[in-house]
C-alpha cells in the first residue's frame, strides 16, 4: 500500500469538504465530549459510594439533655451487637470541626453557627446495610437519651438516584449526539465518494483493490473521529480546570465529593478518542458497502 | 480469450432484454469491431466484460477465467488484465499527462521505479513524448484520448476495450488514433472497439461483429460496416 499516496487523497477529501469537515468534527467532538463528563459522573459516583456508603450506614443522634450513663449503656449496646461492625463516637466539638470543614467556603454560615447547636452522635457502620430497622427497633426515638436514630443510607440513595439520572441524561444526550454525528459522517463519506468519482471509477477500472479504493475514505472519517477525540479531551480538560477544580472546591475540600484527578480524565480520554475514531470508520466503511459503488 | 455462450443479460427496468442468447468467441490478438445502432447491447456487452455486471443467464469467460464464479475480491485481478478507452476519454483533470497514466499503475501497488520507467516509454508510444507535464484541458482531443489509451496500455493488458473512442474526434485524428489501436493490437493484445464510425470499419478490414436489438446479426471476418451504404 503507497502510504503517500492514499494519505494525499485523505487531505485532498478533507480539504475539498471543508465546512462538512468541520461539521463532522464538531459533532463528534461534542458527542464524544458528552460521553466522557457521563463517565467522569459515572466514576465520581462510584468513588463517592466507596466513601459514604462504606463509613456511615446508621446515625444515632443523642438529645441535649444524655446523661454519662445513658451514652455508656448505647455504647455497651452496640458492642454487643451482632449487627455492627464498627461505630464511631462524635461529640458535639467534633461535629462542630466537622461542620466548619465542610462548609469553609461559607463563613456566614459558620458564623451564624452556634458550636453548641450541632448533636453530638453514634456514627455506626452496620454489617448488612439492610439491617436497619432492627437498629431503629433497639433503639427508639426520644428514649434514654436518643433523639434520632437516622439510616443515611435512605438519604445517599436518593442523592445517587439523582446523580445516576444526571449521568443518564448525559449519556443519553451524548447518545443522541452521536447518532447525528454518525449520520453527518455517512453524508459526508457520501459527498466525498461523489466528488472523487471520477477517480474512483478509474481506480475500479484499472483493477485497484477494494481497500485501495475505500480506504481514503474510512480513514478520512477516523480522522475526523480523532480530532473530534482531541476536541473533546480538551472539553474534558477545561471541564475539570474550570468547573470541578474552581466551583467545586470546597465540597472537595471537605470531602463531599471525590476529587476528580488527572488519572480519570487520562483514562477516560483514550477510550473516547477511541471510540469516535472507530465508530466513525465503521460508519464509513458501512456508507460505502451499501451507498456507493466503489 | 473472450468466450461468450448463450449470454443473456435482461435489465429490471426494461422488458427487453440488452443481449438476447449471445454466443461468441473472440481468439487471442484478434482485432473485432463491434458494431450496432444505440440500444442494440455493445456497451452491455463491454460492461459484462468487466464483470461491472453479471449476466442474466450463459457464461462468459475471459483468459479461460469464468466470470460468472468469479469472486467479488478476484475482480480487481481481471480488470488489470484489461485495459479500457472510453468516448469521453475519463482523464483526471487536475492531474498532469504523466500523473494520469501513473495513476493507474500507482493504485494497483506498482513500485515507484517501475513507475518512473515505465511511463515515459509509454507516452512516447502514443505520440506523447514531451507533453508529459500538460494538464489534460490544454491538450487537444485526440491528445486526451492518447493519453487515455498510454493509461489502459501501460499495465499491458491482454484485452483493450474501446467504447467509442473515435467518437469525439474528427476523421484525421481518429485516423492517428486508429493506427495507434492498430499498433497496440501487433504487440499481441486483443483489441474489442465498439464503434460507430464506418469509414473507419471499412477502411481497417476487420471482424466484425453487429449486434441488433441484443443478438448477434453478423460476424464477419475482414468485414465493412454496411451493405449498402
Amino acid at each position: 500500500m503507497r502510504v503517500n499516496f492514499v494519505l494525499s487523497e485523505v487531505a485532498t477529501g478533507l480539504r475539498r469538504n471543508l465546512t462538512m469537515t468541520v461539521a463532522m468534527i464538531l459533532t463528534t467532538g461534542i458527542s464524544l465530549a458528552l460521553m466522557g463528563t457521563g463517565l467522569v459522573i459515572a466514576n465520581m459516583i462510584s468513588d463517592m459510594r466507596a466513601i459514604y456508603y462504606d463509613k456511615v450506614q446508621v446515625s444515632i443522634y443523642l438529645s441535649d439533655d444524655v446523661t454519662e450513663e445513658q451514652r455508656e449503656a448505647i455504647a455497651t449496646q452496640l458492642d454487643d451487637s451482632p449487627d455492627v461492625a464498627n461505630y464511631i463516637y462524635e461529640s458535639k466539638a467534633e461535629a462542630y470541626q466537622r461542620f466548619t470543614e465542610q462548609f469553609s467556603q461559607q463563613p456566614a454560615l459558620v458564623e451564624n453557627t452556634d458550636p453548641n447547636a450541632l448533636p453530638e452522635s453514634f456514627r455506626v457502620e452496620l454489617v448488612n446495610p439492610e439491617r436497619y430497622p432492627v437498629i431503629a427497633q433497639e433503639f427508639p426515638n426520644g428514649e434514654n437519651g436518643v433523639d434520632e436514630v437516622r439510616d443515611e443510607g435512605d438519604f445517599l440513595d436518593r442523592l445517587f438516584s439523582l446523580l445516576n439520572g444526571a449521568r443518564n441524561a448525559t449519556i443519553a444526550v451524548a447518545v443522541v449526539q452521536a447518532l447525528a454525528a454518525l449520520l453527518l459522517i455517512s453524508n459526508t463519506i457520501q459527498l466525498a465518494a461523489f466528488n472523487r468519482r471520477n477517480e474512483t471509477n478509474i481506480m475500479r477500472l484499472v483493477g485497484a483493490s477494494r481497500w485501495y479504493t475505500q480506504l481514503p475514505f474510512i480513514l478520512e472519517a477516523a480522522l475526523a473521529g480523532l480530532l473530534g477525540g482531541l476536541l473533546a479531551t480538551v472539553g474534558l480538560v477545561l471541564t475539570k480546570v474550570l468547573f470541578i477544580d474552581r466551583t467545586l472546591a470546597g465540597p472537595i475540600k471537605a470531602g463531599i465529593i471525590p476529587p476528580v484527578d488527572w488519572g480519570v480524565i487520562a483514562t477516560i480520554s483514550p477510550v473516547i478518542t477511541g471510540a469516535g475514531m472507530g465508530l466513525a470508520a465503521i460508519a464509513a466503511y458501512v456508507t460505502l458497502r451499501l451507498y456507493v459503488r466503489l | 480469450m473472450i468466450e461468450l455462450q448463450n449470454v443473456t443479460k435482461v435489465y429490471p427496468t426494461s422488458p427487453r432484454p440488452a443481449l438476447d442468447d449471445v454466443s461468441m468467441e473472440i481468439d487471442k490478438g484478434e482485432f473485432v469491431f463491434l458494431i450496432g445502432s444505440s440500444g442494440s447491447g455493445k456497451s452491455t456487452f463491454l460492461r459484462l466484460l468487466l464483470k461491472e455486471d453479471n449476466p442474466t443467464s450463459g457464461t462468459i469467460k475471459v483468459n479461460d477465467k469464468t466470470l460468472n464464479t468469479m469472486s467479488k475480491w478476484q475482480v480487481p485481478k481481471l480488470r488489470r488484465t484489461m485495459g479500457c478507452v472510453f468516448q469521453d476519454f475519463r482523464l483526471l483533470r487536475n492531474r498532469t499527462v504523466a500523473e494520469n497514466v501513473a495513476f493507474a499503475l500507482e493504485v494497483i501497488n506498482k513500485p515507484q521505479r517501475t513507475i518512473r520507467r515505465v511511463v515515459p516509454e509509454v507516452l512516447e508510444m502514443v505520440g506523447l513524448e514531451g507533453k508529459a507535464e500538460r494538464l489534460p484541458n490544454e491538450l487537444s482531443g485526440g491528445e486526451q484520448q492518447r493519453v487515455a489509451i498510454a493509461r489502459a496500455f501501460v499495465n499491458r493488458p491482454l484485452v483493450l476495450l474501446a467504447d467509442e473512442p473515435t467518437g469525439n474526434l474528427d476523421p484525421e485524428t481518429s485516423q492517428g488514433i486508429m493506427l495507434l489501436l492498430e499498433r497496440i493490437n501487433r504487440t499481441g493484445t486483443t483489441v474489442v472497439m465498439a464503434t460507430h464510425d464506418y469509414h473507419i470499419v471499412d477502411s481497417m478490414r476487420r471482424r466484425v461483429i453487429e449486434l441488433n436489438d441484443g443478438q448477434v446479426s453478423r460476424d464477419q471476418s475482414r468485414g465493412v460496416y454496411g451493405v449498402g451504404r
